[in-house]
């Protein structure tokens, strides 16, 4: 048998005993080896080697089968998952370019015209109500703090009072 | 260089799952895996039926081949089929080590009682002891360095040189 990793057997016995010994033992593995190489074993059969190739190629296919299924499966739910997004998308995002409307997205509460304005305190009927009372306040303030006032203020307070000592000097409270 | 660069582009196809690169492996070794498992066995069925095994194991594990030594690789899945079989055996018949023994011998009996025959070296390589007998013919079929050798079964290289010296020493003398 050609030995193609065949190292230098004495060098290599050398590393463990002298140069005598390791040549002594070199010889006695290459002799014995010489026994082997003049006695080959069997060689195999060729019905055996044609089975061998026969069931290989039977195995390879359907590995490759099972490949192609399983990247198959992968695609499909790959595809079902962009479906599903897709959708979704589509869904939330249906308005782009239409004419906004007072339907609510699925995605929050807030109603699309006001989402989509420029000027929430315009777009918000609650909001320009809410927004008129605070200002009607402030102007009353604004008047008081100038000393414009021109209502009855005091008398309303004397009124008040006078009521207060009526209600505190009669029974009506108690039926 | 050459022959390692060929070697490397059939071990790509079979990773590529190419029958043909496959039966290019087959051809290549299942000479020397057949003699390994034959000089091991000392009985052809069971050595067709581990050859078998063994090319089923390279299909399934190819892609674990990382590169190194293909032969070390494969030798190695070769010898661990043997140890399974050995292993198998010994769990069906509840051999001890002594009865262990017995059954070796019973192997080449068997062949003889099948009319089969026998070389002289079959004979007296049933004399060595299992593990004497696979590291000779691990080293002489896989053609593995003794370095690569004392890695695949875990031991320092003297330890394999001396064992390997002393079991052919003794084959020697039972040949003579």
């Amino acid at each position: 048998m050609n030995d193609e990793n065949q190292e230098n057997l004495k060098e290599l016995f050398e590393k463990f005993m002298d140069a005598k010994q390791a040549q002594k033992y070199a010889e006695d593995v290459q002799k014995a080896e010489e026994i082997l190489r003049e006695n080959p074993a069997p060689e195999p059969d060729d019905m055996l080697i044609a089975n061998i190739k026969a069931e290989i190629a039977m195995r390879l296919p359907g590995r490759r089968t099972y490949v192609v299924e399983h990247i198959g499966y992968k695609l499909a739910c790959a595809a079902v998952t962009i479906m599903i997004l897709a959708a979704i998308g589509l869904k939330l995002f249906d308005n782009d370019g239409g004419e906004p409307d007072n339907r609510y997205n699925y995605a929050n509460i807030i109603p699309t015209v006001i989402w989509e304005s420029d000027d929430i305190a315009a777009a918000d009927a609650n909001l320009v109500i809410f927004t008129a009372e605070i200002e009607q306040i402030e102007d009353e303030v604004l008047t008081l703090q100038l000393g414009d006032y021109d209502g009855n203020g005091e008398s309303s307070v004397t009124e008040l009072e006078m009521e207060l000592i009526e209600i505190n000097n009669s029974d009506f409270w108690k039926g | 260089m050459a022959k390692n660069v060929d070697l490397a582009q059939i071990i790509i196809g079979c990773k590529n799952r190419d029958s043909k690169c496959f039966s290019q492996v087959v051809d290549m070794y299942a000479s020397r895996c057949y003699g390994y498992f034959y000089r091991l066995t000392g009985n052809n069925d069971l050595s067709d039926e581990l050859l078998s095994e063994l090319f089923v194991k390279l299909v399934e594990k190819i892609g674990s081949y990382k590169g190194g030594s293909f032969e070390g690789w494969l030798f190695k899945i070769a010898s661990n089929i043997f140890h399974d079989y050995l292993r198998g055996k010994q769990r069906r018949t509840k051999l001890l080590d002594f009865q262990k023994k017995q059954l070796e011998s019973q192997i080449t009996e068997l062949k003889q009682s099948d009319n089969e025959q026998i070389d002289k070296l079959q004979i007296q390589l049933t004399r060595l002891d299992t593990d004497t007998r696979e590291l000779i013919m691990l080293r002489f079929y896989s053609q593995l360095s003794f370095k690569e050798i004392a890695q695949m079964r875990s031991e320092p290289i003297g330890t394999t040189l001396a064992k390997l010296h002393r079991g052919l020493k003794k084959l020697r003398e039972l040949m003579k």
